[in-house]
């Protein structure tokens, strides 16, 4: 008895475990299923198919806030007319990120369009993470500002598309600017920006804030300042450069600039200037649409370090691209939802949801620049930008600066001490 | 009826597995889920393995070097060891408090305990998001409540004086709840005889709580502060959320650590060195727990 019961026992416990372990039978492909893209003439490519057909779907995979609503907004349009069903995952920075790196090595892949920072492109066309677009039939057209494209190519072939014109501006508190003293449409240094603040903070208001949240915040908000400084974090050989006079000079000038105000986080620094408890900060068009009856408002990033000083471009990229993954299933039809995202008229229609087109017929278009005056500054700053060191090591190399520049911040190291720590590790890094 | 005596060793083949028969989903799931995944984390461990680039060469114990060497994580080992010891600390001093606290009620125990159990049901991730709201510099409603009181305010997450005090209280506030379930449904399990006759020999209430109480409830003293170290030394949403380790890597963790340095970019040979080192800190910890249950 013992034994049959031993028996049955056994042959269920590897019934039940075969069950657990058995894949369940994959669905039948809904697009093409090789990694190649599929010809021109496949079904999933046609523009209208048979309502009887079950909807293909796509997923996507974007950065979550006002980037990824722009284009969740226009995608109800694009699925009634392809019979394709959109899903979106919406994601921090860091989770975009690691999300389509882990995503990359797998034979097919669970995204079908990605949102991708331009800091990435070295990286992820390094290891093919992202399709060839121009082999997929995309290119660039003339309305596209062309600075922004700078990084989209690869031997001259297209693996993203700008969708998303981030760029550094100077967001700043009209009541606090004007009891400052300081006339806002004049602004075009630096120094004038730490009058300003130093006039806020002796009224009682903080001055200057910055993000102190992750080590990648500091980086990228000090970087305007180091332009405006001549400097940069690398050479034109990928040597660092952080334990340079002119760094020091515009990290010495940033610890008196930020002592007017504090670190906080991003939604914070947004909140004070538009109560009014803070004067500037270094932000994105993204974060703050202005109107004449907001409280804050922006301006590009003064070009210049010092009053009537040499000009440089100092308006840092923070453009959100989009691209396929390499090994999307459905390239062909992920591709026309890029090129319908990235049309004209879709784009012109994302601004009303908050989008920052990188289209000139966008930011130039009368009848908005009438209702939003702001975009044109930001039409300058996009065709003045600045991208980030596009090198694979990029994630390592504003963990460590912005590690160092945190110390400084706070007081824990000297500017000395604190660049030229940073400058050994980078070193090594990048030997 | 057999005279003869039963001996579990003499059956046939078929009883013998039995017992290793029954034992083997357990030992599989066991296998599968923590015996693979940690040999393998042990040996990537001795790799420069990064994902994206597939490459896994041997490097010996170069991984363990360039931690060790790395101020960072000496100063994130610091930070986690010093938190998990405030931490537990506090959380087992109010836990306990509180629960003879609910256990000496005449009423409303139940719904004490409900009350009290609540903090602990949040998702981490949403505690430090409601923190984060309700102490932020602008609109947060303690910072607004202080400053109507006159009291002073701070930018607590970004301020090295405040961050990690305040990262601090927050996972207290979480986690009291945990520690006052066990030892609540421990002091339930007293008897009430041993107060009664320690009141006849006249103890008062700090001795009858030293020398009744104590006593009865060690064990789960003892298994409440084994698994809240081993909790807290993973401590990393709170932190990646509220500071992300700052300022001045004053509330990095090694989790934090981790996640910055080894899995942000891939680097998982490195990720892994750092999660054994975590381990086996974890393992010094708890060891003494671990030698009483194996003796």
């Amino acid at each position: 008895m013992k034994k049959f019961l031993a028996m049955i026992l056994a042959v269920a416990m590897i019934a039940t475990l075969a069950a657990c372990g058995s894949q369940a039978p994959s669905s039948a492909p809904q697009g093409g299923s090789s990694e190649a893209p599929p010809p021109a003439s496949s079904p999933q490519s046609a523009s209208a198919p048979a309502p009887s057909s079950e909807p293909q779907t796509l997923t996507l995979i974007l950065r979550g806030g006002s980037y990824a609503d722009v284009i969740k907004a226009a995608l109800p349009e694009f699925e009634a007319a392809n019979n394709v069903k959109c899903e979106v995952l919406d994601l921090a920075f860091d989770d975009l990120h690691n999300k389509i790196a882990l995503d990359a090595l797998n034979p097919k892949g669970a995204y079908d369009l990605c949102m991708v920072d331009g800091s990435w492109m070295a990286e992820f066309t390094a290891h093919n993470v992202l399709a060839n677009l121009s082999a997929l039939g995309y290119s660039f057209d003339n309305d596209i500002i062309p600075n922004t494209t700078a990084i989209c190519e690869v031997d001259g072939q297209i693996y993203l598309a700008p969708y998303f014109g981030n760029v550094t501006i100077m967001l700043y508190n009209k009541e606090n600017v004007k009891n400052a003293g300081v006339d806002i449409a004049g602004v075009d240094s630096w120094e004038e920006i730490m009058t300003a603040c130093k006039a806020a903070a002796a009224q009682g208001k903080k001055g200057f804030l910055l993000r102190g949240d992750t080590p990648d915040n500091f980086v990228s908000d000090f970087l305007p300042l180091l332009l405006a400084y001549k400097g940069w974090v690398i050479d034109k050989d990928n040597k660092p450069t952080v334990n340079t006079p002119e760094f020091k000079e515009a990290m010495n000038f940033y610890l008196e600039l930020i002592a007017t105000g504090e670190a906080q986080s991003k939604d914070d620094v947004v909140a004070a200037l538009d109560s009014g408890a803070a004067t500037m900060g270094v932000g994105w068009p993204g974060w703050y649409v202005p109107a004449d009856d907001k409280a804050a408002s922006y301006i590009m990033i003064p070009p210049s370090a010092k009053k009537g000083g040499e000009k440089y471009a100092t308006s840092e990229y923070g453009i959100w691209t989009i691209g396929i993954p390499q090994n999307s299933e459905k390239k062909e039809l992920s591709m026309k939802l890029l090129q319908y995202i990235m049309s004209p008229e879709v784009q012109l229609a994302s601004i009303q949801n908050g989008g920052v087109p990188c289209r000139y017929s966008c930011l130039q278009n009368p009848e908005i620049l009438a209702k939003m005056p702001h975009l044109e500054i930001v039409c300058n700053a996009l065709e003045n930008g600045v991208y980030r060191p596009v090198i694979e090591e990029w994630t390592d190399f504003t963990n460590i600066l912005g590690a160092e520049m945190d110390n400084i911040v706070n007081g824990v190291k000297t500017v000395d001490a604190g660049l030229a720590d940073a400058q050994a590790q980078l070193e090594m890094l990048l030997a | 009826m057999s005279n003869k005596p039963y001996k579990l060793n003499s059956g046939t083949l078929g009883d013998r597995a039995f017992p290793h028969v029954m034992l083997a989903p357990t030992l599989i799931v066991l296998i599968v889920m923590t015996v693979y995944p940690l040999v393998f984390t042990f040996l990537y461990s001795f790799t420069d393995y990064n994902y994206l680039k597939q490459s896994a060469a041997f490097i010996g114990l170069g991984n363990y070097i360039t931690l060790f060497k790395n101020a960072y994580f000496r100063q994130a080992i610091f930070n986690t060891v010093k938190f998990t010891v405030m931490a537990v600390t506090l959380e087992m001093v109010f836990g306990l408090l509180l629960a003879v606290f609910v256990n000496s009620l005449r009423w409303g125990q139940k719904l004490m305990r409900t009350l009290l159990l609540l903090p602990y049901l949040l998702p981490a991730v949403t505690v430090a998001l409601s923190f984060r709201m309700m102490l932020s510099p602008n609109y947060g409603i303690a910072t607004q409540v202080l400053s109507a009181l006159g009291l002073p305010v701070y930018n607590w997450f970004h301020e090295i004086k405040t961050a990690f005090n305040t990262i601090l209280l927050i996972d207290v506030w979480q986690n009291v709840p945990f520690v006052f379930l066990l030892l609540y449904a421990s002091l339930q399990s007293v008897s009430a005889d041993q107060y009664e006759a320690a009141s006849i020999d006249g103890a008062n209430v700090f001795q009858r709580f030293w020398y009744v109480t104590v006593p009865n409830i060690k064990n789960s003293l003892a298994l409440c502060t084994l698994l809240r170290i081993i909790d807290t030394f993973r401590l990393f949403e709170k932190v990646n959320i509220l500071t992300g380790g700052g300022p001045a890597n004053s509330t990095a963790t090694i989790t934090q650590f981790l996640y910055n340095y080894g899995i942000k970019n891939l680097k998982f040979g490195f990720g892994s060195a750092g999660a054994i080192v975590m381990t086996m800190l974890v393992l010094m910890l708890s060891s003494f727990y671990i030698k009483k249950a194996i003796k």
